[in-house]
C-alpha cells in the first residue's frame, strides 16, 4: 500500500515538472534558530502556480490514497475529483450535499463528508452512490443537550469516524459508519486565568452565568496519519498549544510547538512532515515531533503576487509540492520544494525513523547553507551522542539549546572525568588535610603567622576593612550586630553603598555565569543588562524609602542611615553565596537540579530572615509590629509604583494634547 | 519599498450617476453579448476626416484631430497605422461614457476637490477650451477645463524615431483654489487592443522585465498602478515593513512597450523627463473594460493624510505647491524583426547611448567578473558597551583572494568603518582599527587591481542610521510633507539625509578616498531611492534630486558601482549589482523576460544578488547564464555564528570555509560559458522548448540553457539536464 502510494505521488510530482517560475518569492522564509526565535533562511518552497477552478467558497481538499485530489466545493454543494493536471474527472454528491465542509476519502474511494447545512455525515461510495447518511447520535451517552454540528471529519484504519462538531467542548466525536456513537476523544482543556479565578471567588452564581462560560475551545481541523494517530489544530487558543497529536488512547504528545492561534488546516504526510496553514496565509512545516522547520507565506492584500494567499482553507502535501486551497481565490496555489529544503527533508525522514547516523550528512549539508537551523544541530548532536562522541554532542546540544541533551552529554563527560581522577583527587584532598593539620599544630607552637595577624589587626583600624569584617559577624550574631549599627558603632554608609553595588555586580555576573542548564536565558545575548539592573535597583530603593517612611509614622526608632546600612548588611548571604552558587551550577546536571534550587531557596530565605530581624532591631519593634511594618512597607512600595505609573500616563496624555494642538495650529495657518 | 499602489476599480472610477443606468445596460449587454463579438477588431487602416496631417518624415506621417488631440501615426515602413484612441465603440467593449471619453481624448486630467476627493475628466466629456497651434513637425495645444479652471498645455511633435510629447510645467495653471490638478493622463489608449483579438503583449518594467500577453480574460482582480522609482517617501513618510513579505522590485526604468503581432509592429514609450512623478497604469483586458492598454500618468498634486495626534486622527489634505517638473516622453516605433521585447530593449539601449546616459565600460580582462562582498565586521553590545566583532580583516581578505585565484574579482568591502557595518560611515577615510590600516588597504587594492580585478568600499550615502551618533536629527535629515523624518530601511533602519547633508558628507569622504587610494565606491540605495524633502528651509523635489545626484556623483573620477540603480544613474554606473533574476510574480503577467540585461549587455557588467541566499542554486545559476549575469557571493572569514548578536545577523550564511570550494567551481563553469560573449550585446533571446532558452550575442555566439530534468537534443547538439551550452554559431 505504502509503496503504491509513493509511486503515485512520484508520478504526480513528475507530471508537473516544468520551467521554474522566474519570479522573486513574495515572502521571506523563517526558521527556528538560536534563542527559540525566528531567523530568516533560504526559501524552503517557491510559488509554482495558481490554478483557478470552477469553485465557490471551497472549504476542504483531500489527497486520496489513489493519488487523486478531492475538493469540497462548499458553495456548489458538491465534491469534485481532480487528476494530476487539475482536470475534473468526477463530481459527487449533487442533490445530496448542501454545504460540504469536511471530507475524507479512504483507499476504496469511499467518501466521508461532513455537511454543515444539513448537519449530517454523508458516506458515498466510489461511484457517488449514497451508502449512509446520519445526523445526531441518539445514544444517551452523547449528552442530552449536546448539539451535533459536524464540520470536519477523518477516518482511521478501523473505519472509526472522528468528527469535529462546532462548539463541542468534549473533544472529537467518535462514531462508526452506521452512525453509532462510540465516545468522545481527546478534549482540549480549558485555561483558567487569574482573572477567572478572582471572578469565581467573588462573583455570585448568577453573575457568573452572565459571563461566557469558560469552556475548552473545539478543534478547528483534523488529520490522521498512517498509524492512526490523530492530529488536531485549534484556533483561538494559545499559539504554542494549538497543535495536538493524540495517541490511540487520546493522550496529547505535543506539549509545546511554535504555532499560530488561527490555524485553518493541518496535513500530515507519511514521511514524517507536518504542514499547517493559518488564516493569514502563513504555511508552517514541522517534523512529526512538532519541531518547527519553516514558516513562509503571507496575506495577499491586493498585490496579487503569486504565492500569497487571501483566505486559505486547506493544505495538502502532494509529492514534493504543497497545495493550498484558497476560498476567496477559488483556486489551488501550488508551491515547489527547493533544493535546500529537500536536503533538510531527507535528513528529517531518516532522523524520524531513528537513523541518526545516516541522517547526519544531510544535516551537515543543511548547515553549510544556513548555520542557524537549530533542528540540524539537534539531529547531529543526537547522532554524536549515540556514537559516544560526548564532547562534540555537548557543544552541538548547546547550539541546539537542548537542555536535556546537554545535561545527558555533560553527565557522561563528567562521569568519565570523575572515574579517571576521583581516586587521585581524594588522595590530594586527604594529603592536603593532613598537611594543614600538621601545619596548624606547629604554627600554634611557633606562631609563624603572627606578623600576618598583626598586620590584619592594623588593617582593621581602617574603617572600610572593619565594615567588611563586620559583615561576617551577622552569620553568628545578627541581633547584636544590628544593635551595633543602631548605636552607630559599626558599619558605614559608604560600605552600605559598596554592598549595594556588589549585589548588582553579583546579580549581573551570575546571569552570565550560571550554567546554561539552569539559566532562564538560552544565549547570553538575550540578557538585557539594563532591565536586570533596573529590576534590582528599583525594589531596593523603594524598600529603603518605604521602610523608613512607614517607620517614622509607626514609632520606629531607626533613622534613614540605619535603615540603609541595615538593609545592606541583610543582603550579605547574596553577596557571599550568589556567585559561588552560580559557579557550582556549572558542575551539575539536570539530575541534581535540587542542589541548585535548594541552595538558592536557602539563600533567599536567609535574606528574608535577616530583613525581618533588621526591621525588628533597628526600629525596636515587637514581633507583631515588625510584621505590620513590613506589610505596610510592601503596600507603600506598590503605591509608589502605581503613582509613578499614573503620573507617567497623565503626562503622556498632556504631552500628546499639546502636541496635537501645535500640529493643528501649524496646519491651519 | 512597495512601489505599486494597487487601486481597486471602485477607488478610481467614479462614474457620474447620470450614466449609471447606461452602465447597467452596458454590463447587461456584456453578459448577453455573444462571446465572439468582442473578438472583432474595429481598427481600420483608414484615417477619419477629422484628422489632419501635421507632420511627415521619411518614416512617419502624423495626423492630429484638433477637437480631441487624438493622433494617428502611419509607419511608412510597414504601412501600419497606430491609433491613440478608439474611433468606434462596438458591443462588448465595456466602455461607459467616462471610459469612452478617456479613450478618445489625447489628454485627461484628474482633479482633487477641496476635500481631496479625486475625479477624472477628459477633453471629450467636459466643458473646455482648446487652442491648437501648429509648430515645427507638430502641434502645440492648450486645454482649459472650464468648470475647474485648470489648464494644461501639450506639445506633440514628430521626431526621427516616432513621436515626442511634452507637457511643460509653464503651461499648467490652477485658477480655482477649490480644484487642484491631481494627474495628467497622456494618450492612455495608444496601441490599445481588444481582448485577445490581436496576438501580442504589453511590456512592463517589472523586475528584469515582464510581459502580459493579450487575452480575452485576465487573472488580475485589480489594475496594476505603480510609480516609477517607487513611491515618494516624502509623501508616505516611511517605507512599509512586513517581516513576512518581501518588497517587490521597484520600476527602475520609466519604460513600457506594446507589441502588436510579435515581429510586426511595436512601440516603446520612454520618459525623458518627469519620470520621478510618473506613474505607469496598466489595464489587462477583462478588468473594467475589454481593452489591453497601458499609459503614463503624471502626478502634480497628491492628497496625503495629516495626523493631528498620535492616536492617528487627522485630515486628508492636498499638497500646497504642485510638483514642478516638465514631462517629456517619446514613443519610439518599431517594425519587423525589431517589434519584440529584444528589439524594444535594444532600442532603449540605443536611446540611452544617444542621449549620453549609457557608456561602454572598457575592460581588457578576458574573464568574467565575480562580485565578492566581504563583511568587515559589526558591533555587538556587551553590558553597556559596544564591542567590535571582526569578521574579515584586510589580511584575511587577502588570504581568501589568494586562495580563490579568481582572475577578475569585483571586491566590495562592507562594514569597514569604525565599529563596523551599522555605524555611521565617517566623513573622512577612517578604517576600523581591528581590520587593518590604510596602507594595508592600499596594498590590497593595488594587488587586486594588478590581478585584473576591482576593489570598492561599500557606502550608503543617503542613510542616517537609526539612533547612531554622527549626524544631527534636527538639521541633517529629510522631512516628509507631514513634518516627520523620513524613515526606511536598507540593510538597517535609517533616516534619510537632506541633500545638503548628503552632499557635504559624500564629497568630503569621496574626495578623501580619491586622494588616498585608488579604489571605487559601491553605492547602495542612492541609485534606487528617490525622495522629495519637504523641510521648509531647503525643499527638494524628486526631479531636482535626480539632477543633484547626477552632478554630485559625477564630480570625482571614482569608479562607481550601484545596487539596482534607476535609469538616470546608468551613465555613471561601472558595475550594476543585484540584477533581478526575474519579475515580481504578479499573477497576471505571462512571463519574465531579460529586458534590463539586454539593455546593459555589452555596455555595463551586471552582477546578480549573492548566491549564498539562493535556495535553488542550480536554477539560479542557469538564470545567470541565460541573462549574462555575473555571479555574486557574500563572504566572511569567520564563522557566521560569530555575528549572531550583531545587527548584521540577517546574513545567515557567509563563511568562506563553507563557500570557498563552491565559488571556485561556479566561477570556472560560468567563465567558460560567459567569457566568450563578454562585452557583447545580446541580439536575440528565444524559447526553444518548454524550459529551454537561447540567448544570442552580437559576435554570433549563442548560449542554450536547459532548466528541465531531461537532456535537450536538437540536431547534433545536446544540452544536458539542468545545464547550459555555448555554441560558436547560432542554432
Amino acid at each position: 500500500m505504502k509503496r503504491v502510494l509513493s509511486l503515485l505521488v512520484l508520478l504526480i510530482a513528475l507530471s508537473v515538472t516544468g520551467t521554474p517560475v522566474m519570479a522573486v518569492s513574495p515572502y521571506t522564509t523563517w526558521t527556528l534558530g538560536p534563542g527559540d526565535e525566528l531567523w530568516p533562511t533560504q526559501d524552503a518552497y517557491t510559488p509554482l502556480d495558481q490554478i483557478d477552478l470552477p469553485l465557490s467558497g471551497p472549504e476542504e481538499m483531500f489527497l486520496a490514497p489513489d493519488g487523486f485530489l478531492y475538493v469540497a466545493d462548499t458553495g456548489n454543494g458538491r465534491i469534485i475529483k481532480l487528476d494530476a493536471e487539475f482536470q475534473i474527472t468526477a463530481e459527487f454528491g449533487q442533490g445530496i450535499l448542501e454545504s460540504p465542509t469536511g471530507l475524507f476519502v479512504d483507499e476504496d474511494g469511499t467518501l466521508y463528508i461532513a455537511d454543515a447545512d444539513k448537519n449530517t455525515i454523508v458516506i458515498l461510495d466510489a461511484n457517488g452512490s449514497l451508502i449512509n447518511e446520519f445526523g445526531r447520535p441518539s445514544e444517551p451517552l452523547f449528552g442530552a443537550n449536546r448539539a451535533f454540528l459536524p464540520r470536519k471529519i477523518t477516518v482511521d484504519a478501523r473505519k472509526n469516524l472522528y468528527i469535529i462538531s462546532e462548539g463541542s467542548v468534549d473533544g472529537l466525536i467518535m462514531m462508526n459508519t452506521n452512525g453509532n456513537f462510540i465516545g468522545y476523544f481527546g478534549a482540549n482543556s480549558a485555561d483558567m486565568s487569574l482573572k477567572m479565578v478572582l471572578q469565581r471567588l467573588f462573583l455570585t452564581e448568577e453573575q457568573l452565568d452572565q459571563f461566557i462560560r469558560n469552556e475548552a475551545a473545539s478543534p478547528s481541523n483534523i488529520a490522521i496519519d498512517n498509524q492512526s494517530l490523530v492530529y488536531t489544530i485549534t484556533s483561538g487558543t494559545d499559539s504554542n498549544q494549538s497543535i495536538r497529536k493524540f495517541t490511540v488512547s487520546g493522550r496529547n504528545l505535543l506539549d509545546w510547538t511554535f504555532g499560530s492561534n488561527n490555524f485553518r488546516d493541518i496535513s500530515v504526510s507519511e514521511d514524517g512532515l507536518l504542514l499547517t496553514v493559518d488564516a493569514d496565509g502563513l504555511i508552517f512545516e514541522y517534523d512529526l515531533d512538532g519541531t518547527l522547520l519553516f514558516i513562509f507565506g503571507g496575506q495577499d492584500r491586493g498585490d496579487q503576487r503569486l504565492g500569497l494567499l487571501s483566505n486559505p482553507t486547506a493544505i495538502e502535501r502532494v509529492g514534493d509540492d504543497i497545495y493550498v486551497l484558497d476560498k476567496d481565490k477559488n483556486a489551488i496555489v501550488t508551491y515547489r520544494v527547493t533544493d535546500f529544503a529537500r536536503k533538510l527533508h531527507d535528513g528529517v525522514r531518516l532522523y524520524m525513523d531513528g537513523f541518526y547516523t545516516e541522517a547526519r550528512p544531510y544535516f551537515e549539508d543543511v548547515l553549510n547553507y544556513n548555520g542557524l537551523v537549530v533542528m540540524a544541530y539537534q539531529a547531529i548532536a543526537n547522532a554524536a551522542y549515540r556514537q559516544g562522541d560526548y564532547a562534540n554532542a555537548l557543544e552541538l546540544f548547546r547550539y541546539a539549546e537542548s537542555r536535556r541533551g546537554y545535561s545527558e552529554s555533560f553527565w557522561e563527560l563528567r562521569n568519565t572525568i570523575l572515574q579517571q581522577y576521583l581516586g587521585s583527587a581524594l588522595g590530594v584532598l586527604f594529603g592536603g588535610w593532613i598537611a594543614l593539620s600538621v601545619f596548624t599544630r606547629f604554627e600554634r607552637r611557633y606562631n609563624w603567622l603572627e606578623p600576618l595577624r598583626r598586620r590584619a589587626r592594623e588593617a582593621q583600624k581602617i574603617r572600610l576593612v572593619d565594615d567588611f569584617i563586620f559583615m561576617f559577624r551577622f552569620i553568628k550574631q545578627p541581633v547584636d550586630s544590628f544593635y551595633y549599627i543602631k548605636q552607630n558603632l559599626r558599619g558605614s554608609l559608604l560600605f552600605a553603598f559598596l554592598i549595594y553595588v556588589w549585589v548588582l555586580i553579583v546579580r549581573v555576573l551570575s546571569l552570565y555565569l550560571t550554567s546554561f542548564l539552569f539559566s532562564p536565558y538560552s544565549t547570553s545575548w538575550q540578557i538585557q543588562v539594563e532591565t536586570e539592573v533596573t529590576y534590582t535597583v528599583l525594589p531596593l530603593l523603594l524598600w529603603n524609602v518605604a521602610n523608613y517612611l512607614v517607620a517614622t509614622i509607626s514609632d520606629g526608632e531607626g533613622r534613614l542611615r540605619h535603615v540603609i546600612i541595615g538593609n545592606a548588611y541583610s543582603l550579605f548571604p547574596y553577596v557571599l553565596f550568589g556567585l559561588p552558587i552560580a559557579l557550582i551550577s556549572n558542575l551539575l546536571t539536570l539530575n541534581e537540579v535540587f542542589i541548585y534550587t535548594f541552595s538558592n531557596q536557602l539563600m533567599w530565605f536567609w535574606i528574608g530572615l535577616m530583613i525581618v530581624i533588621m526591621v525588628k532591631e533597628i526600629h525596636n519593634y515587637s514581633v507583631s509590629e515588625t510584621m505590620r511594618n513590613i506589610l505596610i512597607s510592601l503596600f507603600t512600595m506598590a503605591m509608589f509604583v502605581l503613582t509613578g505609573y499614573i503620573l507617567y500616563v497623565l503626562f503622556n496624555q498632556l504631552y500628546e494634547f499639546i502636541l496635537a494642538i501645535i500640529q493643528e495650529v501649524g496646519l491651519r495657518d | 519599498m512597495t512601489n505599486f499602489n494597487l487601486l481597486t476599480p471602485r477607488d478610481t472610477v467614479r462614474a457620474p450617476y447620470r450614466v449609471s443606468l447606461l452602465l447597467i445596460f452596458l454590463c447587461l449587454s456584456v453578459i448577453l453579448a455573444p462571446p465572439d463579438a468582442a473578438r472583432a477588431d474595429s481598427h481600420s487602416q483608414e484615417i477619419p476626416t477629422s484628422y489632419q496631417m501635421v507632420a511627415e518624415t521619411d518614416l512617419f506621417q502624423l495626423y492630429v484631430d484638433s477637437s480631441t488631440l487624438g493622433f494617428k501615426l502611419l509607419d511608412k515602413r510597414s504601412s501600419y497605422l497606430w491609433h491613440s484612441g478608439i474611433d468606434e465603440i462596438i458591443e462588448g467593449d465595456r466602455l461607459n461614457n467616462s471610459w469612452q471619453a478617456f479613450a478618445r481624448s489625447g489628454i485627461s486630467i484628474e482633479y482633487l476637490d477641496a476635500r481631496a476627493v479625486n475625479r477624472r475628466v477628459s477633453i471629450a466629456n467636459t466643458e473646455h477650451t482648446l487652442e491648437v497651434t501648429p509648430i515645427d513637425q507638430g502641434v502645440s495645444a492648450q486645454v482649459t477645463f472650464l468648470e475647474y479652471d485648470i489648464s494644461v498645455g501639450i506639445l506633440l511633435q514628430l521626431e526621427a524615431d516616432g513621436v515626442r510629447v511634452e507637457v511643460p510645467f509653464a503651461s499648467i495653471r490652477e485658477g480655482n483654489t477649490g480644484f487642484r490638478l491631481g494627474r495628467v493622463y497622456v494618450y492612455p489608449f495608444l496601441g490599445a487592443t481588444r481582448g485577445g483579438s490581436v496576438p501580442g503583449y504589453m511590456l512592463l518594467p517589472d523586475g528584469s522585465g515582464s510581459l502580459i500577453r493579450f487575452a480575452d480574460t485576465t487573472r488580475a482582480e485589480n489594475m496594476f498602478y505603480g510609480r516609477y522609482y517607487g513611491p515618494d517617501l516624502g509623501i508616505i513618510a516611511s517605507q512599509p515593513y512586513d517581516p513576512l513579505v518581501t518588497n517587490p522590485y521597484q520600476m527602475s526604468f520609466p519604460v513600457f512597450g506594446i507589441a502588436h503581432s510579435e515581429e510586426q509592429n511595436a512601440f516603446l514609450s520612454v520618459i525623458e523627463k518627469g519620470a520621478a512623478y510618473g506613474e505607469l497604469q496598466v489595464h489587462p483586458a477583462g478588468i473594467i473594460t475589454n481593452f489591453n492598454f497601458l499609459y503614463n500618468a503624471f502626478i502634480y498634486n497628491e492628497p496625503y493624510f495629516q495626523a493631528t495626534n498620535r492616536s492617528g486622527a487627522g485630515v486628508t489634505v492636498v499638497q500646497r505647491q504642485p510638483n514642478d517638473f516638465d514631462a517629456v516622453m517619446h514613443y519610439r516605433f518599431l517594425t519587423g524583426d525589431e517589434a519584440n521585447y529584444v528589439g524594444m530593449a535594444r532600442n532603449y539601449q540605443q536611446y540611452l547611448v544617444e542621449n549620453d546616459r549609457l557608456h561602454r565600460i572598457e575592460d581588457s580582462n578576458p574573464n568574467i567578473g565575480i562580485r565578492l562582498e566581504f563583511l568587515g565586521g559589526d558591533k555587538e553590545k556587551i553590558l553597556f558597551w559596544n564591542r567590535f566583532v571582526s569578521m574579515t580583516t584586510l589580511g584575511q581578505m587577502s588570504e581568501i583572494l589568494t586562495g580563490l585565484q579568481l582572475p577578475n574579482p569585483d571586491v566590495i568591502y562592507y562594514g569597514w568603518q569604525p565599529l563596523g557595518a551599522t555605524s555611521m560611515p565617517p566623513t573622512s577615510l577612517t578604517l576600523e582599527g581591528a581590520l587593518g590600516s590604510i596602507s594595508e588597504l592600499r596594498d590590497l587594492s593595488d594587488q587586486i587591481a594588478a590581478d585584473g580585478g576591482h576593489f570598492s568600499l561599500y557606502l550608503d550615502p543617503q542613510g542616517a542610521l537609526w539612533e547612531e551618533p554622527g549626524y544631527s536629527v534636527r538639521n541633517d535629515v529629510a522631512m516628509a510633507i507631514t513634518n516627520v523624518s523620513l524613515e526606511g530601511y536598507n540593510r538597517y533602519y535609517n533616516l534619510f539625509f537632506t541633500l545638503d547633508a548628503l552632499q557635504r558628507r559624500y564629497s568630503t569622504l569621496s574626495a578623501d578616498v580619491a586622494a588616498q587610494l585608488d579604489v571605487g565606491l559601491a553605492l547602495d540605495n542612492i541609485g534606487s531611492m528617490l525622495y522629495s524633502d519637504f523641510r521648509s528651509s531647503a525643499p527638494l523635489n524628486r526631479e531636482d534630486a535626480i539632477e543633484a545626484y547626477r552632478t554630485l556623483l559625477a564630480d570625482l573620477p571614482l569608479r562607481l558601482g550601484f545596487y539596482r540603480p534607476n535609469d538616470y544613474l546608468l551613465g555613471l554606473t561601472q558595475a550594476y549589482y543585484d540584477m533581478p533574476l526575474g519579475n515580481n510574480g504578479y499573477i497576471y503577467t505571462s512571463e519574465a523576460v531579460p529586458f534590463l540585461p539586454i539593455v546593459l549587455a555589452g555596455y555595463v557588467p551586471y552582477y546578480g544578488g549573492a548566491i549564498n541566499f539562493s535556495s535553488n542554486q542550480q536554477d539560479d545559476l542557469l538564470r545567470h547564464v541565460e541573462y549574462g549575469i555575473y555571479p555574486s557571493y557574500f563572504l566572511t572569514h569567520e564563522a557566521t555564528a560569530n555575528m549572531l548578536n550583531t545587527r548584521s545577523n540577517w546574513i545567515y550564511t557567509s563563511s568562506y570555509a563553507q563557500w570557498g570550494e563552491q565559488i571556485r567551481q561556479t566561477y570556472q563553469w560560468m567563465n567558460a560559458l560567459l567569457a566568450p560573449v563578454r562585452g557583447q550585446e545580446i541580439i536575440a533571446h528565444e524559447t526553444l522548448a518548454e524550459g529551454v532558452f537561447a540567448t544570442t550575442y552580437a559576435n554570433g555566439r549563442q548560449i542554450i540553457v536547459n532548466y528541465t530534468d531531461f537532456p535537450f537534443v536538437r540536431g547534433e547538439i545536446t544540452v544536458e539536464a539542468k545545464n547550459a551550452l555555448l555554441l560558436e554559431n547560432r542554432l
